[in-house]
């Protein structure tokens, strides 16, 4: 589309423009000729009558202007065609064909990290793992977890809810705790417990709470569920096994202590804690000089949600817990603000080459 | 849920004073109580606050010489004040501004020294002896406020405790050597009786190994002495018995509305609950000790809102856009379902919930209506939801406060409210009752000692279990092994055998756990090969320099429509609180390019991020009918103008070259090729067809492993890379990591290395443009195979492509043969034999020249 200007000034600075913008190497620079602001600084100048119809005319032609840059812009962005089957591009000289960044810039992040850490010790001890998935149902959420229809616990969870239906017409869920493995782990690993061998299983996996943002709190992070079922399981083994895993983490003797807690989906129900490990109790700012941290929920896996997933309770007994992994990282690290881990910020990332 | 130590202390042992629930200290009550109660948030010290203060009496009052309005006062103490300035008669002078200091009045006052209630904690202000406008004053005679005690700062607070007598100690006259516990709600869950003081009372003697005896009055239904001629005329019509299993109400007439005695208004404030008035705080106080919450209604303003002649309390459900003014001053439209409490004409309260503004119960209340209902908890928790109206009512009755408690406790709150604010009963006890029995309590249970033992490791006898779980008023009867087990009215959450497990593993105590760990076989642990991949990946791709992120799930609906995909094959969130969260991601590579243009801008130059998630597409369920979830890996290679200056090609061959190295790695590169993305046939499935939607289809290409597309790697569309400010030299790859274990590799790929020497010779042809080096490599390879001696090991490695200046149609390519045999030194006439073959058939093919 070319446009014709009523005004002799305006129509001889879009010819004399229009001719420059093809020779340009930098096709935005049309916008910034002086020519263009001359016409545009006459303006105040003009005639009252005759300042509204000029100055609409010098708008339109910075208007022509701008899209001949826009489509130059489009143009020049769309690349030709290469060969993606070759290793290298046509006539680079093989000192200049690609090759990784230097090593030492690489990173793990520090999650993933520490769980590999975590999975590794939970291996040596004899627990499996399987991955929790991101996206469930409100059966695996709470249904199967003996949380009933509109209990007041199920308030305690945030959820995210998609505006889709799950097969009984519900929204499906982001979920949020790990446990939305649990009645699956019981079912596949049935079999062990016939064959007279425990199901011991770690569960990480991503999680989700509907709240807002702050240095302390995040819609998302991970989550360490573990599952220990069998024969003769009782209270103390589950505090015995997480000391013994506590004490292989952070590599020192810890003391450890629980509190009643209550969950729909264990009975009974604890909140564990550790003795501060970086202060050995002394108190210190991680521990916010209190010489303990409360870890973790965990205690005996209720008679329903075992009855749920088919087995007995009169015969086989278990355990369960679930532990931040974001807040292992954070402790250890002294990182002062959660929201770092899902940030994509290299100045974060790097501190972990 | 805030207790005081000394509401514990009334109530736990009938009264008596004496009983001290803290013997060992406040300290080590604390820890029992985090033990074997549940964690206790804050402790605080309200002794410390109170403890220099004395309680007074003005001997002598007159006007200060030199103000308006201020007065001196001598007071006496009752010398208790050690190091006062006293006058002949033993009184000590005091300057108080007040408008009702006046002589003969107890007054709280604070001597020279101590530190004034309201600033401790704060900016602490301690007092002392200084002259006021001439005039000598020691200490100062206190207002509410300044005691921490209301807001009240109108005058000086007046002690109306009769048996209080000068050098008292104002702590002690109103038990205000106290300390205030906050225990964890969450804890409480599943414990409504845990909601009122003397439930946890019960518990704390409980933990304590101490039998605990809930006053006659609680454990008894009484029914109140009604007159036989009612005064007032009231009626209930429950119109919801499902929802509203009990709802007694009884009318009191001639009430005289005041504020309440000292002592009630301090017992409510020490846990946060101001007072009102003498009829609304007996409400609350009964709350705070049973968990029961009630409500008082203005009895004539209820009666005047219908045209006859007595008050009728109907309970309903709202009428189509019916609407309500609450006490909080909030006018709601509530719920369809929720619970309304009305009269004939219109509805005065949201049952359970909040009352009304309308019939307030005020300082010009004659008559009263006193409620004591019991509501359902998932339908007071869903209303309370709807409206957030998070009342201590709604904490309490989303518990699920037994209706077995609501005859004793009106019995109770009946007989304090005659005597503080005088009046009579004045209408019969209307009892509305669905509860049959006991049916609110579940049945008695028979455990063994055997399954309680082995739940916990302990080893304790039936007498041991029995005399913890009465401790705590459940009456256990023990036949040789078996317990039955039957719990007290309020306990609503016993009903299995793990229940009491807990409860005798609690009352023990947990922290006396035997820890002992599982016997294990020595059997290996199974490994998940997906973790494995995945730390492999990681490993491999931050050892050659790239960072690992971890980008959130759900994406913003602007984030997938820039890089090309299409919002509807996302999974939508609902309910996101951050409009950044809308929809789950149909592929990391958008996540992962967003912040591509921030780290630029950060000043990094180059880098390259990767990224190991989980994505989601509507298209593709799983076997159990839920969304299918693609484990997939993404990569990005980004570098700004300077150091893409420094480079020479298309930066798709650095991305190419990382992909490639993970397909090595993976042992299945020998068996994959790249499709230009433009000439793949991608299958019909809509959600891979999204994944590829970034990338460009001239600059990108598909990875194929010779049964399917394993993903995607190549440059970005120009719309894609404006839309994100991404740097010209970018590039990168994504593909299901699932796959990769579904199709694992065969083989390491080691051929054994021969004792000969090697010959290398070079081949250069020049092909059309339009030749890909693939189909001339595979040609070259192929001719290769056919040609190549009997027991040789043979490469053949790309060494040169090259387009002379001006000659667009053709390029030229190099590639070096290594040739070895395992049986005899190869001579070069050999390697160029297969070399002229290679040229034969490549000028045949694809009219290759030899140059």
């Amino acid at each position: 589309m070319v446009m014709t200007y009523q005004n002799p000034k305006v129509q001889g600075a879009a010819g004399l423009l229009k001719g420059r913008f093809a020779d340009l190497a930098n096709k935005a620079d049309i916008l910034k000729a002086v020519e263009l602001k001359a016409l545009y600084a006459e303006i105040p100048q003009l005639p009252d009558d005759q300042r509204g119809v000029f100055g609409k005319e010098l708008n339109m032609l910075r208007a022509e202007l701008q899209q001949l840059v826009n489509e130059a812009g489009e143009q020049a962005e769309v690349l030709p065609a290469i060969d993606v089957t070759a290793p290298f591009d046509v006539n680079v000289p093989a000192d200049k064909r690609p090759s990784f960044l230097p090593s030492q810039h690489g990173s793990k992040h520090p999650l993933m990290t520490e769980l590999e850490r975590v999975l590794d010790i939970f291996y040596r001890m004899g627990f499996n793992a399987i991955e929790s998935p991101e996206i469930d149902d409100d059966y695996h959420m709470f249904g199967a977890l003996n949380f009933p229809e509109g209990h007041p616990a199920r308030d305690d969870y945030d959820t995210f809810m998609t505006t889709q239906t799950d097969k009984n017409g519900k929204p499906l869920i982001a979920p949020a705790h790990t446990s939305t493995m649990q009645n699956r782990v019981l079912r596949k690993y049935a079999g062990n417990l016939e064959k007279g061998e425990p199901i011991a299983c770690l569960i990480p996996g991503r999680v989700f709470r509907n709240e807002d943002l702050d240095a302390r709190h995040e819609h998302t992070f991970y989550q360490l569920e573990g599952v220990y079922v069998g024969k003769g399981v009782h209270a103390g083994m589950l505090v015995a096994t997480l000391k013994t895993f506590l004490q292989e983490y952070y590599g020192k003797e810890l003391d450890v202590a629980t509190q009643p807690f209550y969950f729909p989906f264990t009975e009974p129900s604890f909140e564990f804690s550790l003795s501060c490990p970086f202060c050995d109790k002394k108190g210190c700012n991680v521990c916010s000089y209190a010489g303990w941290i409360e870890l973790l929920g965990c205690g005996m896996i209720h008679p329903n949600v075992l009855r749920e997933a088919g087995m007995d309770p009169e015969v086989y007994t278990g355990f369960a817990w679930g532990c931040g992994l974001d807040r292992l990282v954070l402790m250890k690290n002294n990182i002062e603000d959660i929201r770092h881990f899902e940030s994509g910020k290299l100045d974060f990332l790097r501190q972990f080459s | 849920m805030k207790i005081s130590l000394n509401h514990i202390r009334y109530y736990r042992n009938q009264y008596d004073w004496s009983d001290d629930p803290a013997p060992s200290g406040i300290d080590a009550l604390v820890e029992k109580i985090g033990a074997q109660l549940g964690a206790v948030e804050e402790v605080e010290d309200l002794g410390q606050k109170y403890r220099d203060i004395i309680v007074a009496k003005v001997v002598n009052c007159v006007d200060h010489p030199d103000s308006d309005h201020m007065h001196v006062c001598k007071i006496d103490d009752g010398g208790k004040a050690q190091d006062a300035e006293r006058d002949e008669n033993g009184l000590v002078q005091v300057v108080c501004g007040a408008p009702n200091v006046r002589e003969g009045l107890l007054v709280a006052w604070l001597p020279p020294g101590s530190t004034v209630p309201e600033s401790v904690g704060k900016d602490p202000f301690v007092l002392g002896a200084r002259e006021l406008r001439g005039v000598m004053s020691n200490g100062m005679l206190a207002s509410a406020k300044e005691l921490a005690l209301g807001d009240n700062h109108d005058g000086i607070l007046e002690i109306d405790e009769a048996s209080a007598k000068p050098g008292d100690d104002f702590a002690a006259t109103y038990q205000l050597d106290d300390y205030i516990i906050d225990i964890e709600n969450k804890m409480f869950a599943h414990r409504p009786d845990c909601f009122g003081m003397m439930g946890v009372a019960r518990e704390i003697a409980g933990i304590q190994g101490q039998a605990f005896k809930s006053p006659e009055w609680y454990r008894t239904d009484v029914l109140i002495e009604t007159p036989s001629a009612p005064s007032l005329k009231l009626t209930v019509r429950n119109e919801l018995p499902e929802l509203v299993p009990r709802f007694v109400a009884v009318a009191v007439a001639d009430v005289t509305i005041k504020p309440s005695p000292l002592w009630l208004q301090i017992n409510l404030l020490r846990l946060g609950v101001r007072p009102i008035n003498n009829v609304v705080d007996q409400t609350n106080y009964y709350m705070l000790l049973t968990g029961q919450p009630l409500h008082a209604y203005d009895y004539d303003k209820v009666r005047t809102l219908d045209s006859g002649d007595g008050a009728t309390l109907v309970v309903r459900n709202p009428k189509p856009g019916e609407k309500i003014g609450l006490l909080n001053g909030k006018e709601i439209e509530p719920r369809a379902e929720a619970i309304m409490i009305a009269t004939e004409t219109k509805s005065i309260g949201v049952g359970g919930v909040m009352g009304g503004a309308e019939t307030e119960v005020d300082e010009h209340t004659k008559n009263i209506i006193l409620e004591c209902a019991t509501f359902d908890m998932y339908s007071i928790r869903r209303t309370a939801m709807a409206h957030g109206l998070f009342t201590d009512a709604v904490t309490r009755f989303n518990k699920g406060q037994s209706p077995l408690q609501n005859l004793a406790v009106t019995d109770r709150i009946i007989h304090d409210i005659l005597e503080s604010a005088g009046g009579k009963v004045a209408s019969e006890l209307i009892d509305i009752n669905q509860v049959q029995g006991r049916e609110w309590v579940h049945l008695p249970v028979p455990v063994t000692i055997a399954f309680i033992n082995e739940r916990l490791g302990f080893n304790l006898s039936a007498d041991e279990m029995k005399t913890l779980l009465e401790n705590v008023e459940f009456s256990v009867a023990v036949d040789s092994d078996t317990l039955t087990v039957t719990a007290p009215f309020w306990r609503t959450d016993i009903e299995t055998r793990e229940d009491v497990v807990e409860e005798v593993g609690r009352l023990y105590g947990f922290d006396k756990l035997p820890l002992e760990l599982p016997k294990r076989s020595i059997k290996p642990a199974e490994k998940d090969s997906l973790f494995e991949l995945k730390s492999q990946v990681r490993a491999a791709l931050a050892k050659a320099g790239a960072n690992e992120v971890l980008t959130y799930s759900f994406v913003h609906g602007d984030l997938l429509r820039k890089t090309g995909q299409d919002p509807d094959e996302a999974f939508q969130i609902g309910n996101a609180l951050s409009p950044d969260l809308q929809y789950y991601r149909l592929s990391l590579t958008p996540s992962l390019l967003d912040k591509v243009h921030m780290n630029i801008k950060a000043g990094y130059d180059e880098f390259a991020l990767f990224e190991i998630g989980k994505t989601h597409g509507k298209s593709q369920t799983d076997e159990e009918g839920l969304p299918k979830e693609f484990e997939r890996l993404a990569f990005v290679f980004a570098a700004n103008s300077k150091q893409a200056a420094k480079a020479a090609g298309a930066p798709y061959y650095v991305a190419r070259t990382y992909l490639v190295q993970l397909l090595e790695l993976f042992g299945i590169w020998e068996r994959c090729t790249l499709i230009p993305l433009k000439d793949a046939d991608l299958g019909t499935q809509p959600f891979f067809l999204q994944v590829v939607k970034p990338f460009d289809p001239e600059r990108a290409a598909a990875i194929y492993d010779g049964q399917r597309i394993l993903g995607v790697v190549g440059e970005y569309t120009a719309s894609t890379r404006r839309a994100l400010k991404l740097p010209a030299h970018s590039a990168g790859f994504e593909f299901g990591l699932n796959l990769i274990l579904q199709n694992p590799s065969d083989g390491s790929g080691y051929a054994a290395l021969p004792r000969f020497p090697k010959v290398t010779q070079d081949i250069t042809v020049k092909v059309p443009a339009s030749v890909s080096f693939q189909s001339l490599f595979d040609l070259l390879q192929t001719e290769l195979a056919k040609t190549q001696p009997e027991q040789v090991l043979a490469s053949l490695d790309p060494i040169d492509i090259y387009q002379r200046e001006g000659d667009v149609t053709h390029k030229q390519l190099t590639f070096r043969l290594t040739i070895a045999s395992y049986e005899k030194t190869m001579t070069d006439a050999e390697a160029t034999k297969v070399l002229d073959a290679m040229a034969t058939a490549a000028q045949k093919q694809c009219g290759a020249e030899r140059i």
